[in-house]
């Protein structure tokens, strides 16, 4: 009899005895290891999920023969369709938007941590650091550095 | 007499919360307590027992339970109430399981983490359902944790729907099929297990899907790892699940994120063998009951094997199993759910 607590080592020699023997061919593909977002999500994931658009199957409906149901969603949703669309379209300008703003202010952070950095470098260990010399500021007139407004329209 | 209200985001079948909500509700009404069960969301599949969360109208000095599964802006709301609140936290899914495959639940799981401070400062108690999710209250600033396992009814594991259909060993995989569940795992090494060990063994994924996209993708999996005499049916009854577990040979999860997992608590009522991941929660309740495995499907397929055809392994675990249920005695924790209402109300 093989203990529980063996078991896990006993499978493990197992295992690695039949693929010594030309068993357990396939790794295993752990398919969704890859849709799995682990920490804040990326930039490049950041700005697709910007563009708002509904998915279309996911019109359903959960209760017994709710085929009427989802033919009926299906239609209000067709006859809707310019009003959705005007909707996702001022979702994703405010997201795209939003999105430039972060980019902005993350490339502003990196240049002040260098800084930061080169002014601790500057200062050596004798003398006292100075402190992070901020890069020029754009004017405080609505103007980005990217030639974008800030201001919001009335 | 006072009475006690429960609060969810959503109320479903084959919903573990759901199920904890009723199962609290027939003790509360057992000790004399009036009160109402409201949910955010309520599919349209659950006839009765609960009512919109809007409705939630407390009379001054009922207490509110609040089940904190997810976040919505109405389940906020009852913060501002002046009534005493009871928070069981049962857990939150990580976002990152989400984003993908379903951004509107991704959401109410990422806020509901964020919001979770500000439920565990208004709560006049706290509880959690497992070491694991009282860890996480604690993180979140909650002093004073209790834990109040779920509320296991074995009664209701009694009638027997039709069994699965076919012959050959059968592994049996109980729970909603959502990306943390990891099904993509199963499949893998449900098919090096058909390899090298059991051509004929079956499998059987038992729970509801996220959506019909999702299950898509999954049956997309099926074709893909090779596997066989693979069935998908989608939530069971709960006679169909209990006809299930008496025909399983083994009971396999690989689910990265677990606040409790009651399935486990199922097969050792059933008798049957576990094979799991030690993730989540499921280490503290199933302990030295299971079989763990590592992320590797072949080592997975031996621990089946194994599982299934030791027969003095199966017994031991059996016994282990039965041991580790009395824990979680209906008994026990119904006068832990007592205690910790009268404190809520003290």
């Amino acid at each position: 009899m093989t203990r529980p607590e063996q078991a896990l080592a006993h499978a493990r020699a197992e295992a690695a005895r039949k693929r010594a023997a030309g068993g357990y061919t396939k790794a295993g593909a752990a398919a969704l290891d890859d849709s799995i977002v682990s920490g804040p999500p990326s930039p490049e994931l950041l700005s697709r999920w910007a563009v708002v658009e509904g998915d279309p199957r996911l019109l359903y409906s959960t209760r017994r023969a709710g085929g009427p149901i989802t033919a009926l969603k299906r239609l209000i949703v067709r006859l809707l369709r310019q009003y959705l669309a005007d909707v996702e379209s001022r979702q994703t300008r405010f997201n795209i938007a939003l999105l430039a703003g972060m980019h902005e202010l993350e490339g502003r952070i990196g240049a002040l941590e260098r800084a930061a950095e080169a002014g601790a470098a500057d200062a050596g260990p004798g003398r006292p650091a100075g402190g992070p010399r901020a890069p020029a500021r754009p004017a405080a007139t609505g103007e980005r550095p990217g030639g974008g407004s800030t201001d919001v329209p009335a | 007499m006072t009475a006690v209200h429960q609060a969810v985001v959503g109320a479903g079948p084959y919903d573990a919360v759901t199920e904890q909500v009723r199962a609290w509700r027939r003790l509360l009404a057992a000790d004399g307590f009036a009160g109402t069960d409201h949910a955010s969301h309520i599919d349209p599949r659950l006839r009765t027992g609960f009512r919109p969360l809007a409705e939630l109208e407390p009379d001054h000095g009922d207490l509110v339970v609040i089940r904190y599964s997810a976040w919505s802006p109405a389940l906020m709301a009852l913060l501002d109430l002046p009534n005493p609140v009871l928070l069981v936290y049962h857990n939150i899914t990580p976002a990152g399981y989400l984003w993908k495959h379903s951004p509107a639940l991704a959401v109410q799981c990422a806020v509901g983490r964020i919001q979770l401070p500000a439920f565990a400062r208004r709560a006049r108690l706290v509880v959690a359902d497992s070491d694991f999710n009282a860890a996480e209250m604690r993180t979140a600033g909650a002093a004073d944790v209790r834990i109040v396992p779920i509320l296991f009814e074995p009664e209701r594991l009694a009638a027997r729907g039709r069994p699965p259909a076919g012959a050959g060993p059968l592994v049996l995989v109980v729970g909603r099929i959502v990306p943390n569940k990891r099904h993509d795992r199963v499949l893998d090494a449900f098919a090096a297990y058909q390899g090298a060990c059991a051509a004929d063994a079956r499998l059987l994924l038992a729970g509801e899907p996220l959506d019909p996209d999702y299950r898509r993708l999954v049956e997309g999996f099926v074709g893909a790892c090779g596997a066989r005499n693979v069935t998908i049916p989608g939530g069971l009854t709960q006679p169909e699940l209990n006809a299930a577990y008496a025909e399983a040979d083994v009971l396999l999860t690989l689910s990265e994120h677990e606040g409790f997992c009651i399935p486990l608590l199922e097969a050792f009522h059933f008798g049957v063998p576990v094979v799991a991941s030690p993730k989540g929660a499921m280490p503290g309740i199933a302990g030295d009951a299971a079989l763990w495995t590592d992320d590797d499907p072949a080592v997975t397929a031996e621990l089946l094997d194994l599982a299934v055809r030791d027969p003095e392994l199966r017994a031991e675990l059996r016994r282990r199993g039965r041991v580790r249920l009395e824990r979680f005695g209906a008994e026990a924790t119904a006068a832990a759910v007592r205690e910790a209402i009268a404190l809520a109300l003290d």
